[in-house]
């Protein structure tokens, strides 16, 4: 066998502070973006908001101690966020709890391009997570979560 | 936040540096990389026989297979594509694992299940020592394959 995978550059791996950093924007992003989300939804479904809302509550402050712990100042939320489309019903508002677990899934990916095998596999694990709610709120899966189109 | 895409997935690595006294007594020894891409292609090529056998079985379950199938097949291809196929030579295409595929539907959807599981686990494994592009890959494929996973929960409450 004389395959080689293809090969043009070996680009640097990502720091680790930079990468929690960013996976802890997405979060807050999330916990806001799903009190949008809520107020708009009834039922069954406003309870899921509200249960990831508390996990992403949850994962948010695991990544503030990670990164604490790395000696660094956990990136704080921002008063508003600018949501990507208008959500004012209930259908727009599953399409926003999609965006946001799609984002999250993006960032946690960012974390598994760091060298450190431990915090790779953290990354790769809180990407799942997500993925699966992404894929709740879709009403269907993708095949590469995290990645751009 | 790093911008990572199947499109845009930068390339990778070269095989394993050259080493002993006549590197052209014959070809390099492959690198952890390759190695590890051509046992995630092997695993993929084994899945996809696996669901196409179950939906040709139970045809009630098909269309919800089918879905699950085609993102295994993008699987497939976006990893043989980060390899290069010198000429006259080709990637295996083997299907090394070739399960029974069992009496009801139920029992067939929950081991596509099982096979799910397994497969996130083995590209866990891998992507702790692969280079950092390769690696996302990895964790991209593996968080599908748990989706994959909860679809496949949901489908064995009512298989249909």
């Amino acid at each position: 066998m004389t395959a080689a995978p293809t090969s043009t550059a070996t680009p640097q791996p990502m720091q680790p502070v930079p990468a929690l950093q960013a996976a802890l924007a997405a979060e807050h992003t999330a916990v806001y973006g799903y009190g949008v989300a809520g107020a708009l939804l009834t039922g069954g479904e406003q309870a899921a908001a509200l249960a990831d809302w508390r996990t992403h509550e949850q994962a948010r402050d695991t990544l503030e101690a990670m990164i604490v712990k790395l000696g660094a100042t956990p990136v704080a939320a921002s008063p508003a966020y600018a949501l990507p489309f208008t959500v004012n019903d209930a259908r727009s508002a599953r399409r926003l709890a999609a965006a946001l677990e799609d984002g999250v899934t993006q960032a946690y990916l960012g974390v598994v391009a760091v060298s450190d095998p431990t915090l790779r596999t953290f990354g790769a694990l809180a990407m799942q997570p997500p993925a699966n709610r992404a894929a709740e709120w879709r009403g269907s899966t993708v095949a590469f979560p995290g990645m751009g189109a | 936040m790093l911008a990572a895409s199947t499109t845009t997935l930068p390339l990778f690595l070269a095989l394993s540096a050259c080493a002993g006294p006549n590197p052209l007594a014959g070809p390099p020894p492959l690198s952890s990389d390759v190695r590890g891409l051509l046992d995630a292609v092997t695993d993929e090529q084994n899945l996809i026989w696996v669901y196409k056998r179950t939906m040709a079985s139970y045809s009630a379950v098909a269309p919800a297979l089918g879905a699950l199938l085609a993102e295994h097949q993008a699987h497939l291809a976006q990893l043989r594509a980060m390899i290069v196929e010198p000429p006259g030579k080709t990637i295996p295409g083997t299907v090394t694992r070739k399960p029974a595929v069992p009496g009801t539907a139920a029992a067939a959807v929950a081991q596509l299940r099982a096979a799910e599981q397994s497969a996130t686990t083995a590209q866990l494994r891998r992507l702790a020592r692969a280079a950092a592009p390769l690696a996302q890959l990895y964790a991209s494929i593996a968080a599908s394959e748990a989706t994959h996973v909860s679809a496949l929960t949901a489908l064995a409450r009512s298989p249909g």
